[in-house]
């Protein structure tokens, strides 16, 4: 059973210093164990400006059990799975600590973010790419938090496809449904 | 999904999570309460020689005041009501009793209690109360309860009977004396009742001795229960100043909390060091995790190296090898 007194007062706490931290954490539905978090990706990184959601499903033996986390939002990093979000975090695994919190964990993330570590890569295609061809990677890494990761830009692509000539409902949808990327979303609406 | 619907389901989770706390909180206290129980009596057994079992007092103290620990089991027990824990408590306090009462203190308050005075309401702890002023800091942190009450009740009595047997018989003087191995202010904040004793109080509702502390007994109560520390193995293997010290260190060091539950720690919890790490956490957690993979959550090392941490030397070592020692007992046993 997840500690749920535990889980509402971590939310309490993490939410009380999103301004300095920039870390949000909120339930998704009303059970407190399906929860979403959002970290901003770290300065001086191609992942920053973006906002990276992050999907928190916490296992019944929370907080003895390590929270199972996983990137919704597109990320291209060589510990990230970059077709299931998917993170490669030994704190997310075995050296999970119950002193450990939702807000620890998700710094850790964002920690990670700034440092990746190729020699142990969750996405081969990526770590390969960073380690042999840096510039694109980071080109790519870039364009990816351009593309999926920058929230604010949502308004600006539903008035382009929009002005295309699709309606705004259907549009907003087909966004959602293709993780924010306006070029896909453009592909759909086509096809569809 | 409108927003009253959505807020409709947080509260329900609210609700749900409290319920779930109080059964927890009740669940969680009535597991310490068997752990404290085994303690004791594995505290009991290890003493040995000394203590057979809860009924030894008989067997356990010396001739001097056999009667007298006896007498004042009995009468504790009569006057408390039968609560088990005040009783548990007292028996406690009777194996330390025995081997550090001076023979001047509690001789001469009970041949004074049995000379005529008829404060029969308070005659058993008075007694008890005797014995902790030459006993140790620690045991004073046991059964602070009903001493200083009870010894203003019988220094009121003393000074309408007989003044010759204590020197002063100032309930303040007795408190001075009493501190002597700790700084004050550990003593005011320790004298709190402990939580079982609550009730206490009522049996003595005619002694307006209580009322200096009645304002602030309540209050009081988390303190005490906070800066308990397991008192009798480490009196027996530290001096009183160093146990004192190690109280005050333990004071400043001990979050309020649980780190893993976030569920307040009880005084039980707060004397329990169960790594060399210094990472605390509660019994229940600790238990928990031992059921796991045993590791600290503060260090990520095995717990199980209390083995090694029997018996140094060093003092903080020491009470955390007790700690260890004693949750190990609680872990391992009550499985049923």
């Amino acid at each position: 059973m997840v500690d749920f007194a535990r889980v509402q007062k971590e939310l309490h706490e993490c939410n009380k210093d999103v301004q300095v931290s920039g870390i949000k954490v909120s339930p998704v539905g009303g059970d407190l164990s399906h929860l979403t978090g959002s970290i901003p990706g770290p300065t001086g990184t191609p992942y920053e400006g973006g906002i990276f959601q992050i999907d928190i499903k916490l296992a019944d033996g929370y907080p003895f059990d390590p929270p199972k986390m996983r990137f919704t939002t597109k990320v291209w990093h060589p510990n990230i799975s970059s077709q299931s979000g998917a993170i490669c975090l030994d704190i997310l695994k075995d050296q999970w600590s119950p002193a450990l919190t939702l807000k620890t964990a998700l710094l850790s993330i964002q920690a990670l973010l700034s440092s990746p570590e190729p020699g142990d890569p969750q996405d081969a295609v990526v770590a390969q790419q960073y380690l042999k061809d840096h510039q694109t990677f980071l080109g790519t890494a870039r364009y990816w938090t351009e593309a999926f990761a920058k929230t604010c830009g949502v308004e600006e692509k539903v008035k382009k496809l929009v002005e295309m000539g699709f309606p705004e409902s259907l549009v907003r949808s087909t966004l959602e449904a293709v993780g924010g990327d306006e070029n896909l979303a453009l592909e759909k609406l086509c096809s569809g | 999904m409108d927003l009253s619907e959505v807020a409709g389901s947080g509260s329900n989770v609210k609700d749900f999570s409290k319920k779930k706390r109080g059964n927890r909180y009740a669940k969680l206290k009535q597991s310490k309460l068997d752990a404290r129980r085994e303690q004791w009596l594995a505290q009991v057994k290890s003493k040995g020689s000394k203590v057979e079992s809860e009924n030894a007092c008989e067997v356990s103290v010396d001739g001097r005041n056999k009667k007298g620990g006896l007498d004042v089991k009995n009468v504790e027990v009569k006057q408390r009501g039968a609560e088990t824990n005040v009783l548990i408590h007292h028996h406690n306090v009777d194996w330390d009793l025995s081997p550090s009462n001076s023979p001047g203190s509690l001789g001469s308050l009970f041949a004074n209690n049995s000379s005529g005075t008829n404060f029969s309401g308070c005659s058993g702890s008075s007694i008890s109360s005797g014995g902790f002023c030459s006993g140790s800091i620690s045991e004073e942190d046991e059964d602070n309860d009903g001493c200083l009450d009870d010894w203003e009740a019988v220094a009121d009595a003393l000074g309408v009977g007989d003044k010759s047997i204590e020197p002063s018989p100032e309930p303040p003087t007795c408190l001075q004396e009493r501190s002597r191995d700790v700084p004050s202010e550990e003593i005011s904040l320790g004298k709190g009742p402990r939580p079982e004793n609550v009730k206490v109080p009522v049996n003595h509702g005619g002694c307006r001795a209580w009322k200096p502390d009645d304002a602030f007994r309540p209050q009081s109560l988390p303190n005490l229960s906070k800066q308990r520390s397991f008192p009798v193995k480490s009196d027996m293997h530290y001096d009183h100043r160093g146990c004192g010290s190690w109280v005050r260190s333990n004071l400043t060091s001990v979050p309020s909390s649980c780190p893993i539950c976030y569920e307040d720690l009880d005084m039980t919890d707060t004397s329990f060091l169960p790594c060399f790490c210094g990472f605390r956490l509660c019994l229940f957690c600790h238990k928990r995790i031992l059921e796991g993979d045993g590791r600290c959550p503060g260090c990520r090392k095995p717990y199980e190296t209390y083995g090694l941490v029997e018996g140094k030397p060093n003092l903080n070592g020491g009470i955390s090898s007790i700690g260890l020692a004693r949750s190990f007992s609680m872990i391992t046993k009550p499985r049923k």
